[in-house]
């Protein structure tokens, strides 16, 4: 059935190909097909005479040998015709890890793991409800880890799934009529971990359960803490198996669960295991690639994929930065067969490090997630700049990239550089082009008609400081945050009652400027004077 | 206990110590029935609100010295609430704005709205207006002047604005020319010394000449300071003596000892130094601007005459770009870095010619 789609698709947009550039490899085979499947879709002779043209122009192309690469076509055009199905709706659970060792996780963060259950399994007489809380950057492989282990402990793993609003149904069975209310997520969450870990399902042989919240309940989200605070201290007392948290990590603190919800008091009144994984080295990452590869290579998937080329593969580890997740779902995609391959591009990054050169690396054109570095990243980045030894100096990360990467905050990232440059400066004279172009950009952002200059501000205040350091002095040295100013004065009710009522008439700037030492000291006098009767 | 400056604050137009001639013009503009919206400008410590308080106190007699203090709340279109402080009378209210910070617009349109459009109940009042006493009115932005100037139009009937300005060149033109202007000059230097002595007179104490003399040369011929200034060294020593120590603003100090260590070392560590002093002086509430100035005067009276130009060159850049930046202290530390430069710059030529 899907193959058959294809060749539809295939059909419908083969009239983009009638430009003589793009046609220029393709095979006879293609055209026939498609002017046959496109008579099973509708005999209209419109479409065949449209066509004509086009065969005698591509069998003309055919003969001249022309350079450019067609990307549309593919290696092995004969299977398109009978793409098979794939086997699994979900085909990333084919590529599940079952065993640890197949985990591309580091072994001694699951020997970490490992110890938190076997910990369980000491403890599960004693003192059963157990937790612990798996953090970490997305597609860091935190719940394949926890799924493989738990097989191997023999856990049954009941996940906390968000469930749809749904109206509550009486003891009865009769739906109320009217005056129909939503049950409170609250509740469900609540009996969810209170009734699982002590019930087993009907269905499920095994004995021992491992309750698992990924999916956090949106009651939380929000100011939840106190509630969440509860639930764990009820759950602490009341709860009969082992339980798993696992928060992805998040940049903005609005967002990070384990930060808001999982204080370190929480964390140590009911002493949950904080487990925080890395994001997946690339080496690593390699070396599951390849396990995938040969995966594919099985005689259940060979009919689907393809090999891809080790450009290919390498190139989508680059692209992933160590998204596991990413990283699968790329090569699955970019090794289907009937599908382009995926366009490479050079990454001009060749550092010597070490005394050997690495080799050039790539990534992936269109697709792969952006590049995103934190806030102190970026400042070191800033701080001390690093440049290509070419022949002309060059830096290696372009201020223009930093720029973009905080373009949504420019004010704040202009506020930490000013705040931190001066220790990484050695002379005044370097000092100055740069105090110049923070300044300048402080201009620049005050310009609200339009959005654009905030970028260019930052831009001026990031490109300043890179170039205008000539020897930064490195070293570790603490960041600090922007000061922020408060301009309340400080008047003591005794300085107050001294100006009277007028006090309120006299604008701040100018109390604090023509004011404020004088009437000090005179308050000051008044009050001994006061004190010595 | 109050404040000299307050205590013998000049009450009527016919008791002031100076510009005579004006407040009697000022006396005759209360005689006719109608009054235009005025504008006092002058330097800081001229007068400028003591003539309004005689001007109000010409018009409606002496319930406008009847004060209250009362906080006023306003919802900015963001949904913040604000409060800003006034004080006021029967028959008028004064209000700073400036202190609103950027929200001023909102101050300006609500406070004037809400006054302007209340009636004068009391028959025998001789005025039918109000007044609004807008003091520092040149620290408001565009948009609260230009809101400003719309509200003074529509309400002429039931209220008039009196502004207190510093400098009519940051008011906009359109309020410029919708108000009467009235300069208050500052007093000169015989008139401080006399309104002084009189003050110390009224006070039981005898001033020499010398101390006056020094306070006046030190105040800036700002009656204000100056004052206050002689009340701080009273405390500090109570029978005066021609050469005691004269009670200064601690910013000023606290400024000069900046400049100082500026000339004293150029590097960056040190640049780092200032600005924490910069910080401290901003966080005290002093305003840029003074801070600004009184940096670039101690320098320039401090470095060599070839420097001078230069330094005040840069200084004209670097303050014309704080006025229309938000970050001051980017500003200041970016001209403490030039000047450090400029400085260090000469200081190694001098040696290497020395040398030879």
């Amino acid at each position: 059935m899907s193959a058959r789609k294809k060749a539809w698709v295939a059909s419908a947009f083969s009239q983009l190909d009638s430009t003589p550039k793009s046609t220029s490899v393709i095979d006879t085979a293609t055209p026939a097909r498609r002017t046959r499947s496109s008579s099973t879709v509708g005999k209209t002779t419109a479409t065949t005479r449209a066509r004509k043209p086009k065969e005698t122009l591509d069998a003309s192309a055919v003969g001249t040998p022309t350079t450019i690469v067609d990307l549309t076509i593919t290696e092995d055009d004969d299977d398109k015709r009978e793409l098979p199905a794939l086997a699994n709706d979900n085909w990333m659970e084919n590529f599940a890890p079952s065993q640890s060792d197949e985990l591309a996780i580091h072994p001694k963060k699951v020997e970490e793991l490992r110890d938190w259950l076997r910990h369980c399994e000491a403890m599960r007489k004693k003192y059963p409800a157990q937790m612990c809380l798996l953090t970490g950057p997305s597609g860091a492989g935190k719940t394949a880890t926890l799924r493989v282990l738990a097989q191997e402990f023999n856990y049954q793993i009941q996940e906390w799934i968000n469930p749809v609003d749904c109206e509550v149904v009486n003891a009865l069975g009769d739906q109320s009529n009217g005056n129909s209310y939503v049950g409170s997520q609250l509740e469900a969450f609540k009996s969810f971990l209170l009734r699982a870990s002590r019930y087993k399902s009907l269905l499920d042989k095994q004995n021992k359960r491992l309750l698992l919240v990924e999916d956090f309940p949106n009651f939380l989200l929000n100011d939840g803490q106190t509630i969440f605070e509860e639930l764990i201290d009820e759950y602490a007392s009341y709860g009969k198996s082992p339980l798993v948290f696992i928060v992805a990590d998040s940049k903005s603190r609005g967002l990070n669960i384990s930060y808001k919800l999982f204080t370190d008091q929480l964390k140590a009144k009911h002493r949950i295991t904080h487990i925080s994984f890395n994001s997946i080295a690339s080496t690593i990452m390699q070396k599951s690639m390849k396990r995938f590869c040969s995966l594919m290579q099985q005689d259940q998937n060979k009919a689907i994929y393809k090999v891809p080329t080790q450009s290919v593969v390498d190139s989508i580890v680059v692209g992933a930065q160590g998204d596991i997740r990413n990283a699968l779902i790329n090569l699955h995609f970019g090794s289907l067969k009937g599908v382009p391959n995926i366009p490479v591009k050079q990454l001009d990054v060749s550092v010597v490090s070490k005394g050997r050169k690495r080799k050039a690396q790539s990534t992936l054109k269109f697709i792969g997630r952006d590049e995103s570095i934190t806030l102190m990243h970026a400042l070191g980045r800033v701080f001390n700049p690093k440049y290509n030894e070419d022949r002309e100096k060059r830096l290696q990360h372009s201020p223009e990239e930093i720029a973009e990467a905080f373009s949504t905050e420019p004010k704040n990232f202009i506020n930490f550089i000013h705040a931190n440059y001066l220790p990484h400066f050695r002379e005044i004279e370097d000092v100055v082009l740069a105090s110049n172009d923070i300044a300048l950009a402080d201009l620049l952002l005050q310009e609200y008609r339009d959005d654009s200059l905030a970028v260019g501000a930052l831009n001026v205040a990031v490109r300043g400081c890179m170039v205008a350091n000539s020897s930064p002095i490195s070293g570790w040295m603490p960041v600090r945050g922007p000061k922020r100013l408060n301009n309340q004065p400080q008047v003591t009710p005794l300085e107050q009652k001294l100006l009277g009522i007028g006090f309120a008439g006299i604008p701040k700037a100018k109390y604090a400027s023509e004011y404020s030492s004088f009437v000090k000291s005179i308050a000051a006098k008044t009050k001994e004077e006061f004190e010595s009767y | 206990m109050a404040l000299w400056v307050d205590k013998y604050r000049p009450r009527e137009l016919s008791k002031l110590d100076y510009h005579q001639e004006q407040a009697e013009n000022l006396r005759n503009l209360c005689k006719q029935s109608d009054f235009p919206h005025l504008m006092f400008y002058g330097p800081s410590g001229a007068g400028k609100k003591t003539r309004i308080m005689c001007l109000l106190r010409e018009m409606y007699g002496s319930g406008v010295e009847r004060l209250r203090n009362e906080t006023m709340t306003f919802t900015t279109p963001s949904n913040r609430k604000i409060e800003v402080m006034t004080v006021s009378s029967n028959y008028h209210l004064e209000v700073n704005p400036s202190d609103a910070g950027m929200y001023d617009r909102t101050v300006v349109i609500d406070l004037i709205k809400q006054v302007a459009q209340t009636h004068q109940i009391e028959i025998n009042g001789q005025r039918e207006f109000r007044v609004i006493v807008v003091s520092e009115a040149d620290e408001l932005t565009k948009d609260a002047q230009h809101a400003l100037r719309r509200t003074m139009e529509k309400y002429v009937a039931t209220c008039r604005i009196i502004l207190s300005v510093n400098s009519t060149s940051r008011i906009i033109p359109a309020i410029r020319s919708r108000c009467l202007g009235i300069r208050v000059a500052a007093p000169s230097e015989t008139e401080i010394i006399n309104i002084l002595q009189s003050t110390c007179k009224r006070e039981g104490l005898v001033l020499p000449v010398e101390l006056a003399k020094r306070v006046v040369d030190k105040s800036e011929r700002n009656l204000r300071r100056a004052l206050l200034m002689l009340e701080a060294s009273k405390v500090a020593k109570s029978p005066f003596t021609a050469n005691q120590e004269i009670a200064e603003l601690d910013w000023q100090v606290y400024l000069r000892e900046t400049a100082n260590q500026i000339m004293s070392e150029q590097t960056p560590a040190k640049l780092e130094k200032i600005r924490e002093r910069l910080y401290e002086l901003l966080s005290q509430g002093v305003p840029p601007n003074l801070i600004f100035r009184g940096l670039v005067e101690q320098l320039v009276n401090n470095c060599d005459i070839v420097l001078k130009a230069k330094t005040l060159d840069y200084a004209s850049q670097y303050e014309h770009r704080m006025q229309n930046g938000a970050k001051h202290i980017f500003h200041l530390e970016a001209f403490v870095a030039q000047f450090m430069n400029i400085y260090k710059k000469y200081l190694t030529e001098s040696v290497m010619s020395v040398d030879f």
